[in-house]
């Protein structure tokens, strides 16, 4: 199993993700790291809907990842991983799934989050999160499409949000 | 060129940039159908033809999915026809290689239309928060103008990004054209041809199927032979 | 208390205002005013033209999605609307509905007629294009706009009837594999396209036919390239500065 994408995107499954990220990582397997839509039969079934049958969903809550990537099914497969928000992505990443470099998507804004680009919005605890996840030597950047330009976190952070 | 053309291709250019995302999306915005309109708002559809041809495929591959603002080919499309008709006639130089300057010019001016593009959207997150004020306070009409009103920012940019190719356009075809237009001569079919493939390439590149390389080769192949043999 | 059903006019002016739905898009809630605008004709035949404060929150929350499948979303939360006046239970409350499908169907619409139509239909139309047929946009168009605007109807019907297991229509559909198809047949003509301008390139050189094969290797290579996230723009410069030049020189 290699994970060829991990990225905090809270619309999850969406165009985006199929038609920009899959055919630029050579995805083929997506795995949604949710502990919402895991419970949710009718959520799994809309997403399942939206997928060709060439690529293979599996749906997971947060406790259930790490061992949903070690399993055998897995074993070859590129994988995508997808979280909706960044605690979800350190809580999977302190349940011991390791993954090099972390994308930030789209990150919806809501009350008390500032924009900080066109589709990430971020409020204090976004950003200790991501903190945290740095400090364990993940390389953080955001990138919309592949055809965006990549950018560190950082630089993001420093240019301010409004 | 006659002002009337000029607010004519003006129109158009609202129209077309309009059905980008705002209204209606029946693709009159894609290069292949804006440019034609634009050259026939202008008395010469073939000229817009031979430009939505170059342009069509070149940002094809990037889809408008979510808040991922691509290149506005529309206006490129439009602007690119404008240029060929109106310099072509002020320097006196007609066909295919006037035509492919003109483009050539108007594809990196392309990115002014994602700046406009992005303004337009922040200025109608203005407008959704005073939509959504007018519905707390019961005022439901007040939201559905508020809405439309949106069109209003996606006309207005959509005309300042063509607006701006064509100034920009002119300003530089009228120094270099007369110039450059002996060597595009010289290069015959081949930079046309490049562009189109350029485009095709792109869309090859970017296309998510998983035997597009085997199935574009056997295709290619098989077309070239047949043509070969013929 | 039964809700007046909503009559077929209405359902005519959702079917036009869904051409409407993008017109204010704004990077805060994307399509939620749009999303508004479409259903308010259905809402106020349904309740009047006081709508409560609840029937408003929960259909101007955050909404983005296809704007080609905002209708079949439409028709289901107008049927919903009408069963929570008459005092009816929904199994999903509206607002979660559309959080729920808002995503996914997107990535079908992307698919399929981002993906999938709109480059055939294009690769078709520039075909015809490529020998000077005025009616290469006309066929564009038309290929492009029959599913189009038949999907927006039968859509919006389809979500109204069958409510949630529109959902199980739309999956017996398999969307996404017929997108898959539609991309296949893209790459072939692509295939063909470039085939037939690289022989119509010999063909104008006055040599033989097979150095069209020279520009395979090249396409791939560009292909390859715009894979690796080259952008169009730059290979275009690139090319074309390069053939100048060799003009220039020789």
């Amino acid at each position: 199993m290699s994970i060829v994408l991990a990225r905090i995107d809270s619309r999850l499954v969406h165009g985006q993700v199929l038609e920009a990220w899959v055919p630029h990582v050579n995805a083929d397997c997506i795995v949604v790291a949710n502990d919402d839509v895991a419970a949710t039969s009718f959520q799994c079934m809309v997403m399942q809907a939206a997928i060709p049958s060439s690529i293979k969903l599996i749906i997971g809550t947060l406790e259930e990842t790490a061992s949903i990537l070690s399993s055998a099914e897995l074993l070859k497969k590129r994988v995508l991983l997808l979280f909706a928000t960044s605690e979800d992505a350190l809580k999977v990443r302190t349940l011991g799934v390791e993954y090099p470099k972390l994308n930030l998507g789209n990150m919806h804004s809501s009350d008390g989050k500032d924009r900080y680009t066109c589709t990430i919005a971020l409020d204090h605890e976004d950003i200790e999160k991501l903190q945290e996840i740095e400090t364990q030597g993940v390389k953080i950047v955001s990138q919309c499409v592949p055809a965006d330009r990549e950018q560190g976190w950082h630089k993001l952070i420093r240019s301010g949000g409004r | 060129m006659v002002i009337a053309d000029y607010l004519l291709a003006g129109l158009v250019a609202m129209l077309t940039g309009l059905d980008r995302v705002a209204l209606v999306q029946v693709m009159i915005s894609r290069p292949l159908v804006a440019a034609p309109l634009t050259g026939l708002v202008l008395g010469n559809p073939l000229l817009g033809l031979e430009v939505g041809m170059l342009l069509e495929l070149l940002w094809l591959g990037r889809l408008p999915v979510g808040a991922a603002i691509p290149p506005d080919d529309t206006q490129v499309a439009v602007g690119a026809t404008v240029l060929a008709f109106s310099m072509g006639q002020m320097l006196d130089l007609v066909g295919m290689p006037m035509v492919i300057l003109a483009v050539l010019v108007a594809i990196p001016l392309g990115k002014f239309g994602q700046i406009f593009d992005r303004l337009a959207r922040n200025v109608n997150d203005r407008l959704a928060v005073a939509g959504l004020k007018a519905l707390s306070d019961g005022n439901t009409n007040g939201l559905e103008r508020r809405h439309l009103m949106g069109l209003i920012s996606f006309a207005v940019s959509s005309l300042a990004t063509a607006c701006v190719i064509v100034l920009i356009g002119s300003v530089v075809l009228f120094y270099t054209a007369p110039q450059l237009i002996g060597a595009v001569r010289d290069t015959g079919l081949s930079l046309q041809y490049s562009l189109i493939i350029v485009g095709a390439a792109s869309l090859l590149g970017t296309i998510n199927v998983n035997r597009s390389i085997s199935l574009f080769c056997a295709a290619f192949s098989g077309t070239l032979l047949v043509l070969w043999m013929r | 208390m039964k809700a007046p059903r909503i009559s077929w006019l209405t359902f005519l002016r959702v079917y036009l205002r869904s051409f409407l739905l993008q017109a204010s898009w704004n990077f805060e809630n994307l399509q939620n005013l749009g999303f508004f605008y479409l259903v308010l004709p259905g809402l106020r035949s349904i309740y009047g033209d006081e709508l409560s404060r609840d029937v408003q929150r929960r259909q101007v929350t955050y909404f983005n999605t296809h704007p080609y499948f905002a209708p079949l979303i439409a028709g289901t939360i107008l049927r919903m609307e009408e069963r929570l006046h008459a005092g009816e239970d929904v199994a999903v409350d509206p607002d979660a509905y559309k959080k729920m499908v808002m995503a996914p169907f997107a990535a079908m619409g992307d698919a399929l007629f981002w993906g999938g139509v709109r480059p055939l239909a294009a690769l078709i139309g520039l075909l015809l294009a490529s020998q000077g047929s005025l009616w290469a946009p006309v066929v564009f168009l038309v290929l492009f706009n029959l599913p189009h605007l038949f999907f927006r109807g039968a859509g919006l019907i389809l979500g109204y009837v069958q409510e949630l297991r529109a959902i199980e229509t739309i999956q017996k559909c398999r969307l996404p594999d017929l997108a898959i198809r539609l991309k296949e047949s893209t790459t072939i003509l692509i295939g063909v396209l470039c085939a037939y301008l690289s022989f119509k390139g010999c063909e104008h050189q006055d040599i033989s036919g097979a150095w069209g094969f020279v520009l395979l290797p090249i396409v791939l290579l560009f292909a390859w390239l715009s894979h690796k996230g080259v952008t169009s723009l730059f290979l275009v410069l690139l090319t074309t500065s390069s053939l100048l030049l060799l003009a220039l020189l020789f």
